[in-house]
């Protein structure tokens, strides 16, 4: 599961975060990344293609990243999708409305390659487990 | 020395992007104070402070998350109705938006913006608390409100999320400990968690002085934010090296061009044939489609390359409603800003050189344009007063209008003025038609207030207004009816990359005029030709018209008599240019002559022969030729003719 060639879709309103995180996702050698601006266009996207990985913000205009979530959850061919939720949402409501939602896990921007490579790691770990 | 060192590019997409967010924001606020229980513009306003934050974090711009972070979670507040919006918390937000665009202009020259004043934090942080913003704290404000409602910004200290995350998913990571959790033991997974022990330094961090009211302190914010407006135009005027093109139509450019090569393969074929002889009528046929077909792909693809330099002036007029508000405000106005025609495009060279005399005239519409609150209900007009700011493409044109329903302008005060100040003699003002009168506010020195307002009078007057709008081949004009209001009028061609010109011709040289001036062309006999107050002039439908030749203009001997006249309409007045001939209309991309200026020469062109044309900048030949030529060119004309 954990190969560089795994392919990524980054959800972001912002489009200069989403660079920020294909940047990073490169930074550990993740290259094969495709992007969408809310969760309405990456539902189009992840139902027309294939993808190995989701890294979501949580607040966009349209459909959330939790809305998202709960598609992707709710939909018999993504369900076992891996989604990262990104957020400087840092309540605690949130991380559990996240966690009971499905998501794999949660990260706070800012973020380091590093963090997020350990927060990649941990998901693949729980997957194959 | 830059403070982004390996982020610059980072740094451009994140100002390009957070820019444009900021002042949505700005319009949404404006909106906010008309609507304030809107749920959805306080959610917007939420999200753009929310987005801002995520990408200040990234670029570790501390003061701006704090600020962020801060108006985020008072939108927080307002949107879930446990703080109701007060023209206090208004001024806060507006002068936090203010701040925010100072540290964007800091970061655009590659500095770490300095922290947000104390005043300003205190008193989000008082309206975050519940209290009055402008409640009078003599006492380190508690802390705890807010940490209990948010966890402060992720920061050294701030909990660690993989062990919260594990315990929720009850899932163990012995190996979770990130460098800055082995500063401090783990908390344990509870809610104690979330209240942070190292609250944010400022926020923590004992206020020195008694603030006896905050937001006295915050009150000239605004104030001070107009009185700068070099910070965001220069960000604007500072040429932006990034566009952001539509694919729709950048796929335009590819296809064309991808069909320009098939067309030029079809040629190349052609030329091989004709080379190698074959040259019957069928081959010849072939070669006049062929080059026909280019011509055609060619004009399209200048027409697409064009629009990918189309920028809806929307991303311009976006900035004035707040601008305009802030202004009444200061001025104790009511005024509202209606915008209408922002999805009209415009190249966008020409829209970051609009933005100044825009700024100028909608700071005039408001502060001189406008009357006072007292003045306006003494003439029985309503409190509230409305600014229309428009643009509308009109054939090859765009129309921005700019109208008040003020006090509207005298022309016999402005022509008293004028002459008070002496920028025209007593004579010159009482030949003046009340038309020509307005146009003397753009002469340079002009200022109908006696008092120059700390508001609008700040060295840039109408008559740069004036120059920047003729900068781009364009006009500008008022209409002014006295206590009714004003309407200037900016008309300016779609782009300036192409120009459409009449290309005529003086002794033997062609030269091109801007289209746009002329308004028609005639034949000039002779015995038409009469001479006023020492000036010939021609009569054209009641119409008195001086009669110029371009070749005394551009300071030279006639080689014959001149033929024709070229009807010509400027700002201000009309004459015929006199010329000995013409060779028709054309498209021309004008190239700026290197090292030399000639006075009246804007640049050449090729024409289709590939000679070279030059194009005449009509203002700058009249400024530079007024004075004397016209005289000399009189008494010649008048002397063959006779």
């Amino acid at each position: 599961m954990n190969d560089q060639n795994m392919r990524f879709l980054v959800v972001d309103d912002f489009s200069t975060m989403r660079r920020i995180v294909r940047n990073l996702l490169k930074e550990l050698g993740y290259s094969n990344v495709d992007e969408a601006e809310d969760g309405q266009v990456a539902m189009h996207k992840l139902k027309n293609g294939t993808f190995d990985f989701v890294v979501t913000d949580w607040n966009m205009p349209n459909v959330t990243g939790i809305e998202l979530l709960r598609q992707i959850r709710g939909d018999a061919q993504l369900k076992h999708l891996p989604v990262l939720m990104v957020t400087a949402e840092a309540k605690k409501e949130n991380i559990i409305e996240a966690a009971t939602a499905g998501a794999n896990g949660y990260i706070v921007k800012p973020f380091t390659a590093a963090t997020l490579d350990e927060k990649l790691k941990k998901i693949f770990a729980n997957m194959a487990k | 020395m830059s403070d982004f060192g390996g982020m610059e590019d980072l740094l451009q997409d994140f100002l390009t992007e957070s820019s444009e967010l900021l002042s949505e924001v700005d319009n949404k606020l404006v909106e906010l104070e008309k609507r304030p229980n809107d749920r959805a513009l306080l959610n917007d306003i939420f999200r753009g402070f929310h987005t801002i934050k995520g990408g200040a974090g990234f670029l570790n711009v501390d003061p701006m998350v704090s600020l962020c972070h801060r108006t985020e979670n008072l939108f927080d507040k307002l949107r879930n109705g446990e703080i109701t919006l007060t023209p206090e918390i208004m001024d806060a937000i507006l002068a936090a938006t203010g701040v925010v665009r100072d540290m964007f202009g800091a970061m655009s020259q590659a500095r770490q913006p300095a922290p947000a004043d104390q005043h300003l934090l205190q008193a989000l942080d008082n309206v975050l608390e519940g209290k009055s913003a402008a409640a009078v704290s003599h006492e380190p404000p508690p802390v705890k409100p807010v940490a209990e409602e948010r966890a402060p910004l992720p920061q050294p200290g701030s909990p660690d999320w993989n062990q919260l995350y594990d315990g929720l998913l009850g899932t163990t990571t012995a190996s979770s400990h990130n460098a800055r959790e082995e500063q401090r033991p783990s908390p344990a997974l509870s809610v104690e968690i979330l209240e942070p022990e190292e609250a944010e330094p400022q926020v923590a961090a004992p206020v020195r002085q008694v603030v006896a009211d905050p937001m006295s302190a915050l009150k000239p914010a605004p104030a001070a934010t107009l009185n700068k407006p070099a910070t965001s135009s220069q960000q604007l005027s500072a040429p932006e090296t990034t566009i952001r093109i539509d694919t729709v139509r950048l796929d335009q450019v590819l296809n064309l061009s991808g069909e320009i090569g098939l067309t030029k393969n079809r040629l190349t074929t052609l030329r091989s044939d004709i080379m190698a002889g074959k040259m019957d009528s069928a081959t010849l046929k072939s070669m006049d489609e062929a080059i026909g077909q280019l011509d055609l792909l060619v004009g399209d693809l200048q027409n697409a390359v064009m629009k990918t330099r189309m920028q809806p002036i929307g991303r311009l007029f976006q900035k004035y409603p707040r601008l305009a508000r802030d202004l009444a405000r200061q001025l104790g106005k009511d005024v509202e800003l209606v915008i209408t025609g922002e999805e009209t495009e415009l190249d966008k060279t020409m829209l970051e050189d609009l933005n100044d005399p825009l700024v100028h005239l909608v700071r005039n519409a408001v502060d001189h344009g406008i009357e006072t609150a007292d003045e306006r209900a003494a003439s029985g007009k309503s409190s509230k007063a409305i600014v229309e700011l428009s643009a509308t493409q009109v054939g090859d044109h765009i129309l921005i209008e700019i109208t008040d329903d003020g006090r509207g302008m005298r022309p016999d005060v402005i022509r008293r003025k004028a002459v008070e100040k002496g920028l025209i003699d007593v004579e010159t003002a009482n030949s003046l038609d009340d038309k020509q009168s307005l146009q003397l506010i753009f002469l340079p020195g002009f200022s109908t207030k006696d008092q120059i307002s700390s508001v609008s009078g700040r060295g840039v007057g109408m008559d740069v207004v004036k120059t920047n709008i003729q900068r781009l081949n364009g006009r500008i004009d008022i209409q002014s009816i006295v206590g009714e209001g004003s309407r200037f009028t900016i008309s300016l061609p779609l782009t300036l990359a192409i120009l459409p010109v009449l290309v005529v011709k003086v002794c033997d040289q062609p030269f091109a005029v801007p289209l746009a001036m002329v308004r028609e062309i005639i034949t000039i006999r002779q015995d038409q030709v009469q001479e006023v107050s020492g000036r010939a002039t021609i009569v054209v439908r009641d119409e008195i018209l001086s009669v110029r030749s371009l070749a005394h203009l551009i300071g030279w001997q006639e080689t014959q008599l001149p033929q024709f006249g070229v009807l010509m309409q400027s700002a201000e007045h009309s004459f015929i240019l006199a010329v000995d001939s013409f060779i028709g209309r054309d498209d021309v991309v004008i190239k700026p002559l290197q090292n030399i200026r000639p006075k009246g020469i804007a640049g050449a062109t090729l024409s289709g022969d590939g000679s070279i044309v030059l194009v005449l900048d009509m203002e700058d030949l009249l400024a530079s030729a007024h004075a004397d030529n016209s005289a000399i060119m009189t008494s010649r004309l008048v002397e063959q003719t006779y």
